[in-house]
């Protein structure tokens, strides 16, 4: 059974996510010892072509599949500390890793999540046709609230796409089908579970699935890890040469500082990762 | 502002930043006492070392099931094998967390305290 990371990468005009899923590959290959490889678009690829990074994707990827891009219709604000944006996010296409995927087995992970410990090994190593975590774990204090822990007010709970560990077998396929199903019926399952449909997101999307087709009742086995978060109000604002990630935490109006190493961890500020590719790029 | 609510302030700031530190560091120990063993997955603890020493004791040491974190039953080959794994995890685990806590209570500054 061959193992491996998958990465999905579709640039937009305000965020390089190529970028980040060479930081994001790299960390999650030199600490997990497995393969990666990239799902993304022709357009990208021409950006990574033009930036002369191509031959480090193909020193961190064994595959980059391309696929056709996802409509960038989907616009959320994206915060960079106190600054905000309204950024495309394209990301609608993730339901297709089932198809994409070269592997047998296949640790799906965002591009903004840095994996710097060997946490998830045991999980991919384990029995299950599907694993996703059910909760965040906040790395400032106190800022989650139900809508980071339930889908909605009254709907299930909400678990995280950011890590999702998968068997290529047919019970996988029937999740993944269910996906792109709920996704094409975004604004109905809205309604149903009362969660505002804008934008789309794939947290909710898989939640609604997991919660279906967990006979419509909370069943946490299969559950990964809860996912390590800083904020995108958070400011990432140093990276030492061993690899400790120094945050300024978002605490209200104030700030916070605070520094982590070895935890693997989502940094939802994206710019903030752009800004320090260089340091990142040397810890891979 | 005046000097004595000045260096409360500050020391709250530091109060603040020592306990994220002190949170995050427990959960990146968590994270170290989670094993992977046939499939399954243990959370490493007393009640865990303690259940396995005593089937040991009563001469159950091959083929035993034990139900993992998600209580499915997980078949172990060789329990003095994995008690073995489980104790040197968990004591390695905790004289980290020891010795990480020690120092981030002796940090007196922000500045001392991200350094750890």
């Amino acid at each position: 059974m061959k193992t491996g990371i998958v990465i999905f990468a579709h640039n937009s005009r305000k965020v390089d996510y190529s970028l980040m899923s060479l930081i994001s590959g790299g960390l999650a290959k030199k600490h997990l010892k497995i393969s990666v490889s990239l799902i993304t678009d022709q357009s990208t690829v021409e950006w990574i072509n033009k930036s002369q990074s191509m031959q480090k994707f193909n020193n961190v990827f064994e595959n980059i599949i391309l696929t056709d891009r996802p409509s960038a219709e989907n616009y959320r604000n994206l915060n960079d500390g106190e600054l905000v944006d309204n950024v495309p996010f394209v990301n609608g296409n993730r339901s297709s890793v089932w198809h994409l995927t070269p592997y047998d087995k296949t640790l799906l992970i965002d591009s903004d999540y840095f994996i710097f410990s060997e946490r998830l090994k045991p999980y991919i190593e384990s029995d299950h046709d599907i694993m996703i975590s059910s909760a965040m774990n906040d790395l400032g204090e106190n800022r989650a609230g139900t809508l980071d822990k339930y889908v909605s007010d009254t709907g299930p709970n909400l678990y995280w796409a950011t890590n999702v560990i998968f068997k290529k077998n047919k019970n996988s396929k029937i999740f993944f089908d269910l996906v792109d199903f709920i996704k094409d019926n975004y604004y109905y399952y809205a309604e149903l579970f009362r969660f505002y449909p804008k934008p789309y997101r794939n947290d909710i999307a898989f939640s609604i699935a997991k919660h279906i087709l967990d006979g419509f009742s909370l069943d946490l086995e299969g559950s990964l890890p809860p996912i390590s978060t800083t904020i995108d109000r958070d400011i990432l604002v140093e990276v030492s040469d061993k690899g400790r990630l120094k945050f300024l935490m978002n605490q209200g109006s104030d700030y916070v500082a605070m520094s982590i190493e070895n935890t693997d961890i989502h940094v939802m500020n994206k710019q903030s990762i752009i800004r320090h590719k260089e340091s990142l790029l040397e810890l891979i | 502002m005046d000097e004595r609510l000045t260096k409360a302030l500050d020391f709250a700031k530091y109060k603040q930043s020592f306990n994220l530190q002190r949170k995050n560091l427990k959960e990146k120990i968590d994270g170290q006492l989670t094993y992977g063993h046939n499939g399954g997955i243990f959370k490493i603890d007393r009640s865990l070392i303690t259940f396995v020493q005593l089937l040991i004791d009563r001469q159950r040491v091959e083929n035993v099931p034990l139900l993992d974190s998600n209580d499915n039953p997980i078949l172990i080959k060789d329990l003095i094998l994995f008690r073995d794994e489980i104790l040197d995890r968990y004591m390695t685990s905790v004289y980290e967390y020891s010795e990480q806590y020690e120092n981030i209570k002796k940090a007196r500054s922000v500045e001392k305290l991200l350094e750890l």
